[in-house]
C-alpha cells in the first residue's frame, strides 16, 4: 500500500466546504487533533478553480498556474503533503502536478508567468510535488489512522442503516492512486467500519455519480436529477438512514436537492447526509453545532441524536481489537484491495 | 606481417568478369605478398576446387585467402575446398558484393581505386588468417527424447506428434488426468460447418492415441520442480504426487465414492456441483481410475474397506523422478480472469451471473444439469440472456488486460447459437466492444445474427436487480442511447490469462515472459514456437490466447522443431567463451552479464552452454580475473585485420573501417547485389558480434592510420542497448587520445534497409573529409 503521511500536512480549504458546509472543515480539524495528525490551514490559499474549470470558466493553463502557486506555498510552509476535503480539489491538483512534471513546455510557460509577475519564489521545478506521494484526500489519512479512530470513538452508530457514496473525482479520475477499490470503492465503508459499524455495503448504483456534474445540474437538470434519483431509489431500497460521502459537491446534491427530489418524484426520502469527517466527529463526541455545523444542513440531522447511544467500554475494547486485526490484514502482502470483501464482523466477535 | 614459418596462399576469383571487369587482377597479383598467388575464372567450380586443393597439398599451405564473393554465398564451399586444411584457417576477402559491384562506375579500363581496395582487403584477410587458429565446429547431439509440460490439447497434440516420430516423450500433467480445458468445454465451434461439435468426441481419439503410443509416457499428478540445461539436454526433476488408488488394480466400479461422505466443489464443473474426496475427474479421464484428493480427505478409511480390489493405500509418498530429455515443449495453458475483479457485474452477488465457462458446463450433457439449460437460482429456462464481452480483456484499468482474448467472440456466439437452436423462445443479447470473427468465423457470426441473436455495441456499466430480475445497464454506442436490458441470466466472457503453471514453468526454465506474463517467443513474427532458451519451445495458450485449432497448429509446429534438433543435432560456430577453471573464483559476474543466459554454475564450475553462447564477449569484459577467453583468438585476429587494412597506406589516401556483424554484413552485400555504390574508402570487417570490437581496437586503428571507424548493429540484438551506451565511453577515450571523437560512427543496420546503410557510408565518408580538412 502507498505511504500516507500524517505530518507536514497542508489541509486544503475548499470553497464549497467553506460556503455550504463549514462544519466539514471544523470536523476534519477536530478529528485530526484527536487522531494525531500534524496539519496547518493557510489563509494564503485560494480556490483550486475546480468549479469554474469544469464549468468552462477557467482554462487548464490558468488552473495550472494557480496550482503551481499552491505547490510553491506548500514548500514555503514546509507542508508539502496536501490533504483535500473536496474530491474535485483532489483531482484538479493531481492533474496539475502530473502536467507540471510531465510537460516541460507547459512548465516553462507557467514559470514565465511567475517571472513576469515578479513571483520568482513560486517557480516550479520538475517533481517539486508528485501526485502520488504528496496529494491526498482527507479520507486517505483517516484510512491510514483507523486504529487511532477506533480508540477515539464515543458513540455507537451500529443501529443505523448507513450507506456510503464515493465521489467520482476521488475514484475515477486518478484510479491508480485510489485506495481501496475503484470498481468497488469501499474506503469510506472501511473507515466507518473502524467505528464498529457495518455499512450497507454494495447497493445498486453505488459507483454511479451523485448527479451533480458541475454545470450539468444547471444545463441538463433532468439528466442530473434522474441520476440522483437512481441513487436515492436504490438507497431507499436498502432502507438507508444516513448517507456518508467525501465531497461537498455530492453533499450539496444529496442534501440541498433532497426536498426538490421528494417533491418532484413524490416520495419521502429522509436520508441524512454527513461528510465522513462530520460522521467521525459526531462519533467522537464533537459539538453538533459548533463543530459539526449541522445547522447548515437542509435535511435535519437532529433526529440522529435522539437514537445515538454511548459506546460501552466492552464494545469499544472489542472494536479496537478487531480493527487492529483488520488493519494488519490490509497491510499484509498479496492483499487485493479490489477483490476484498473481508469485513470485520463486530457483533459476533469474529476471529 | 605473416610469420615466416606460415605459408599463405591467395586465390583470386574473376567471377566470370563480375570481378575482373572492374578490378585490375594483374596489378593485384603484383602487389600481394604471399607464397602462392593464383587466379581463376570460377573458383567455386569443381575445377577451382582442384586448383585450391592441389596448391594446399602440393605447396603445404598453412593459410588460405580466397578473394571472391561474399561469405554469404560460398563460405561453406571454400571451407570444403581447402580440406585437409582446417576450415577456420581460411578467410574470404569479399571483393565482389563489397567491392567490384559497388565501385563499378569508372571511365578507365579498370577502377584503380577499387583495385587498391582489393589489395587492402586481401591484406586484411592475410592479416586475419595469420592469427587464426584451427578450431573444430561443435556439433551438439541431443538425446532422442522430449518432455511436454501440460496435458491439455496442446500438450497432447505435441506429445502425439513426437511419439509418432519415434521420439521418447514424457507428457507431464499436474492434475490427475490429461485432457485440460477442452475436456470440459462441451461443444466446440466449427466455422466451416456453421455447427457446433462435441468437444469430448474430438478429444477422445487424441487422448486414446496418446495413451496407446508406446513412445509416450503419461505422468499425471506430476509437475516439473526443477530444470537444468546442459549442452543440448535438459535435466528435469519431476515431483509426482500419489493417487492413493492403484491405477492398475482399480476397476472404476465407483463403490468407494458411495461410502465417502466428504463433499468438495467439483472443478470440472467449475464448482457448480460437488464431488467426493475420492473421485474420478471425468468419465473419459486417463488414467481411467479413481484418485483421492488428499487435502480434502479425513482418511477415515471407509473407501479402503469398501474396495474389493484392495487398490487403495494411504501409505504413499511424493516421488521425485529425474528425467534427462533433449528438448521441452511448454504447454502449460491458461486460466480465466477472476470475475470478482469486476464487482459491478455482480458475479458473487447474483446466482444467475455466470461465466461462459460455467454456461458451457450447464449446456454440457455431462454437466451439472445434464445439459438442461436453466437458471441456477430457480431451475427455470431463462427467457432473456445477456452476454457481456471483454470482461478483463481490452481493458486498461487496474487489474485488466490490454490484449484481446481472441476466442471470446466465438465462444459467446457458439453458446448463443446452441441456446437459440434448442430454445428458440429465449432472447439473447450479446453486448460487445467489437465483434472479432476473422476468416471463416465471419460466416458463423452472420449465421448467429440470422438466427435472431441480437448484438448491442457497448460495454455494460453494471448489472443490477430490478423487480426481481437482473438488469444490464449499457450504452448502445451505435444508437447512442442508454439501455437497461432485462435478463434472467447474465453471462460474462472472461479474459484468458496465463495459468499459474505457466508462470511457474517460465521461472523454472528461465524463459522470458511477455508483459502480460505469457511465455514469450524468440521472435513473434518468424519464430512463433521457439523461446529464448535453446531447445525449449512453447505451444498453446501458454504463449497467448488462442483457440483449439491454433493450439494444435502450434503444438505440431513445436514438435517439428524438436524433431529437427533430434535428427541433426545442432552445429554451432566454435567461437564461444571458455573458462580457465584455475583462475575462476566463481564470483558469478559473468552469469549476471550474459544476455543470452548461457552461463550457470554447475558442480562448482562455471558452465557455458555452447548452444546459446553467441561469442559476444560480454563476459570477458566483466571478468576481473581474466579467466574467460573466446575460442579462435578473435582479439588478435581483429588487430591483425586492422593492420592488414592499413598496410601501405599512401599519404592523402583515406581508409575507413566498418565493423559489421552478420546482419550488417548481409545488408552491405545487398548494396552490392542491388548495384548501389558507396566510396572506395569503406573497408568492411565482419565480426561475430560488434561487442567484440573493443576500445583498444578502435584506438589502435585510429592511431595507425584509419580515418574513421563505422560500427553497425542490428537494434534487435540483445546487446544493442549496451553497445549503444558503450559508444559514449569509447568516444571519450578517443578524445583522451587527442583524436576527434567524431571519427567514430555508430548506426543501426537492418537487412532490408541496405540503401540506408549505403547512404550512411556516403555521409560518414564526407564527414571524415571535413574532419580531415579541419585537422589540416
Amino acid at each position: 500500500m502507498k505511504q500516507i503521511p500524517d505530518k507536514n500536512i497542508l489541509l486544503f480549504k475548499s470553497c464549497l466546504v467553506s460556503i455550504e458546509y463549514p462544519g466539514v472543515e471544523s470536523s476534519t480539524t477536530f478529528v485530526f487533533d484527536k487522531i494525531g495528525v500534524d496539519y496547518f490551514v493557510s489563509r494564503e490559499q485560494t480556490c483550486c478553480t475546480g468549479l469554474g474549470h469544469y464549468s468552462d470558466v477557467f482554462d487548464q493553463f490558468t488552473t495550472t498556474v494557480n496550482g503551481a502557486r499552491h505547490f510553491a506555498l506548500s514548500h514555503k510552509l514546509n507542508r508539502p503533503n496536501f490533504a483535500m476535503m473536496c474530491a474535485t480539489c483532489y483531482a484538479i491538483n493531481k492533474r496539475v502536478a502530473n502536467l507540471l512534471n510531465e510537460n516541460d513546455e507547459l512548465r516553462d510557460s507557467v514559470n514565465d508567468v511567475f517571472d513576469d509577475c515578479g513571483f520568482e519564489w513560486m517557480k516550479y521545478e520538475k517533481d517539486d510535488i508528485t501526485s502520488r506521494e504528496n496529494i491526498f484526500h482527507v479520507i486517505d489519512i483517516f484510512y491510514s489512522k483507523r486504529k487511532e479512530i477506533a480508540e477515539n470513538i464515543k458513540y455507537d452508530f451500529s443501529d443505523f442503516k448507513i450507506a456510503t457514496h464515493h465521489g467520482c473525482h476521488y475514484c475515477k479520475a486518478h484510479y491508480h492512486d485510489t485506495i481501496e477499490g475503484v470498481r468497488n470503492p469501499h474506503i469510506i465503508d472501511d473507515v466507518v467500519n473502524a467505528c464498529g459499524v457495518e455499512t450497507v455495503g454494495w447497493y445498486d448504483f453505488k459507483r454511479a455519480t451523485c448527479g451533480n456534474g458541475f454545470s450539468q445540474r444547471f444545463v441538463h437538470k433532468d439528466l442530473s436529477m434522474d441520476a440522483t434519483n437512481d441513487k436515492f431509489k436504490s438507497l431507499k431500497d436498502k432502507n438507508t438512514e444516513i448517507l456518508i460521502h467525501l465531497c461537498p459537491n455530492c453533499h450539496i446534491q444529496f442534501d440541498r436537492y433532497q426536498p426538490y427530489m421528494e417533491k418532484h418524484y413524490g416520495e419521502k426520502l429522509d436520508i441524512i447526509n454527513l461528510n465522513i469527517a462530520q460522521f467521525l466527529a459526531i462519533a467522537m463526541g464533537a459539538d453538533p453545532y459548533n463543530v459539526v455545523g449541522i445547522q447548515t444542513h437542509t435535511v435535519p440531522v437532529e433526529p440522529l441524536f435522539d437514537r445515538l447511544k454511548l459506546l460501552s467500554d466492552e464494545d469499544k475494547k472489542m472494536i479496537i481489537e478487531n480493527v487492529s486485526r483488520k488493519v494488519d490484514l490490509d497491510n499484509s502482502a498479496d492483499f487485493n484491495m479490489e477483490a476484498d470483501t473481508i469485513k470485520v464482523d463486530f457483533k459476533k466477535g469474529a476471529k | 606481417m605473416v610469420s615466416d614459418n606460415l605459408k599463405v596462399g591467395v586465390f583470386i576469383c574473376k567471377c566470370g568478369g563480375n570481378i575482373s571487369d572492374v578490378i585490375d587482377i594483374e596489378r593485384v597479383k603484383e602487389s600481394i605478398d604471399a607464397d602462392v598467388i593464383e587466379e581463376y575464372t570460377n573458383l567455386c567450380s569443381i575445377n577451382g576446387r582442384k586448383i585450391i586443393r592441389d596448391k594446399v597439398i602440393g605447396d603445404e599451405l598453412d593459410r588460405v585467402v580466397i578473394a571472391a564473393c561474399s561469405t554469404q554465398s560460398h563460405l561453406k564451399t571454400f571451407q570444403a575446398y581447402v580440406q585437409p586444411l582446417n576450415p577456420y584457417l581460411m578467410d574470404m576477402a569479399n571483393i565482389r558484393e563489397q567491392c567490384s559491384w559497388v565501385h563499378s562506375t569508372t571511365d578507365d579500363d579498370f577502377n584503380q581505386k577499387a583495385t587498391d581496395k582489393v589489395i587492402t582487403l586481401i591484406n586484411a584477410s592475410i592479416g586475419k588468417v595469420s592469427k587464426s587458429e584451427p578450431v573444430d565446429p561443435i556439433v551438439v547431439q541431443t538425446p532422442n527424447s522430449a518432455a511436454v509440460v501440460g496435458g491439455g490439447i496442446s500438450g497432447m497434440s505435441a506429445a502425439l506428434s513426437l511419439g509418432k516420430q519415434g521420439i521418447k516423450t514424457y507428457l507431464i500433467e499436474e492434475s490427475p488426468s490429461i485432457g485440460g480445458h477442452m475436456a470440459k468445454i462441451g461443444k466446440v465451434f466449427s466455422p466451416v460447418k456453421i455447427a457446433e461439435e462435441c468437444g469430448l468426441c474430438l478429444l477422445n481419439p487424441v487422448l486414446n492415441d496418446v495413451v496407446w503410443n508406446e513412445n509416450i509416457e503419461v505422468m499425471t499428478n506430476s509437475k516439473v520442480v526443477k530444470a537444468n540445461r546442459r549442452a543440448g539436454s535438459f535435466n528435469l526433476l519431476v515431483e509426482t504426487k500419489p493417487r492413493y488408488v492403484d491405477s492398475e488394480k482399480c476397476l472404476s466400479c465407483g463403490d468407494c465414492v458411495d461410502v465417502c461422505d466428504k463433499l468438495i466443489p467439483n472443478d470440472w464443473n467449475d464448482g457448480l456441483t460437488n464431488r467426493k474426496a475420492i473421485y474420478k475427474p471425468f468419465a473419459q479421464c486417463y488414467p481411467d481410475s479413481y484418485v483421492i484428493d488428499i487435502d480434502n480427505c479425513d482418511k477415515c478409511g471407509d473407501c479402503k474397506r469398501e474396495c474389493k480390489m484392495d487398490a487403495i493405500s494411504f501409505r504413499r509418498e511424493n516421488e521425485m523422478i529425474p528425467l534427462e530429455v533433449g528438448s521441452v515443449i511448454l504447454a502449460t495453458g491458461h486460466k480465466l480472469f477472476d470475475p470478482d475483479l469486476r464487482p459491478e457485474y455482480g458475479y458473487s452477488r447474483f446466482k444467475d451471473v455466470i461465466t461462459q465457462s460455467e454456461l458451457g458446463r450447464i449446456l454440457g450433457v455431462n454437466g451439472p444439469t445434464k445439459g438442461k439449460f436453466q437458471c441456477l437460482s430457480n431451475g427455470e429456462v431463462p427467457k432473456n440472456v445477456v452476454m457481456i464481452q471483454c470482461v478483463g480483456s481490452r481493458d486498461d484499468t487496474p487489474n485488466g488486460h490490454k490484449y484481446c482474448s481472441k476466442v471470446c467472440c466465438m465462444v459467446a456466439l457458439k453458446n448463443a447459437n446452441i441456446i437459440k437452436h434448442k430454445y428458440p423462445d429465449t432472447n439473447i443479447i450479446i453486448c460487445y466492444t467489437d465483434i472479432r470473427t476473422p476468416g471463416m468465423f465471419e460466416k458463423y457470426y452472420k449465421h448467429a445474427q440470422a438466427s435472431g441473436i441480437r448484438l448491442v455495441r457497448g460495454r455494460p456499466g453494471e448489472v443490477g436487480k430490478k423487480d426481481g430480475h437482473l438488469v444490464v445497464r449499457v450504452e448502445d454506442t451505435v444508437k447512442r442511447e442508454f439501455k437497461e436490458l432485462d435478463a434472467d441470466m447474465v453471462v460474462l466472457s472472461t479474459a484468458i490469462e496465463p495459468s499459474e503453471g505457466t508462470n511457474e514453468i517460465a521461472k523454472i526454465f528461465d524463459v522470458s515472459q511477455s508483459e502480460d506474463n505469457f511465455i514469450k517467443e524468440a521472435n513473434p513474427k518468424i519464430k512463433p514456437v521457439t523461446t529464448d532458451i535453446q531447445g525449449a519451445f512453447v505451444a498453446g495458450t501458454a504463449q497467448d490466447p488462442k483457440d483449439i485449432t491454433d493450439s494444435i497448429l502450434q503444438a505440431t509446429a513445436s514438435a517439428s522443431k524438436v524433431s529437427e534438433i533430434v535428427s541433426n543435432g545442432i552445429e554451432i560456430e566454435p567461437f564461444i567463451a571458455d573458462v580457465d577453471y584455475e583462475i575462476c573464483d566463481l564470483c558469478g559476474e559473468c552469469i549476471e552479464v550474459c544476455k543470452y543466459k548461457s552461463m550457470s554454475i554447475e558442480k562448482d564450475r562455471i558452465f557455458i552452454d555452447p548452444m546459446s553462447c553467441s561469442g559476444c564477449g560480454n563476459c570477458i569484459a566483466k571478468c576481473d580475473k581474466n579467466a574467460i577467453s573466446i575460442n579462435g583468438n578473435i582479439d588478435e585476429m581483429i588487430f591483425s585485420t586492422i593492420d592488414g587494412i592499413l598496410k601501405d597506406k599512401k599519404p592523402g589516401e583515406k581508409r575507413i573501417i566498418a565493423f559489421l556483424d552478420d546482419i550488417g554484413y548481409t545488408a552491405a552485400d545487398n548494396i552490392g547485389i542491388n548495384r548501389l555504390s558507396y566510396p572506395e574508402s569503406i573497408h568492411i570487417i565482419k565480426v561475430i558480434s560488434v561487442n567484440r570490437v573493443m576500445p583498444k581496437h578502435i584506438i589502435h586503428a585510429l592511431k595507425t592510420g584509419a580515418d574513421g571507424i563505422f560500427i553497425g548493429e542490428y537494434p534487435g540484438d540483445l546487446l544493442y542497448d549496451e553497445i549503444e551506451h558503450n559508444m559514449k565511453k569509447i568516444r571519450r577515450e578517443i578524445e583522451m587520445n587527442n583524436m576527434n571523437p567524431e571519427r567514430l560512427a555508430f548506426s543501426k543496420v537492418y537487412i532490408p534497409y541496405f540503401s540506408g546503410l549505403a547512404r550512411k557510408f556516403i555521409e560518414f565518408d564526407s564527414k571524415i573529409d571535413e574532419i580531415n580538412d579541419l585537422a589540416k
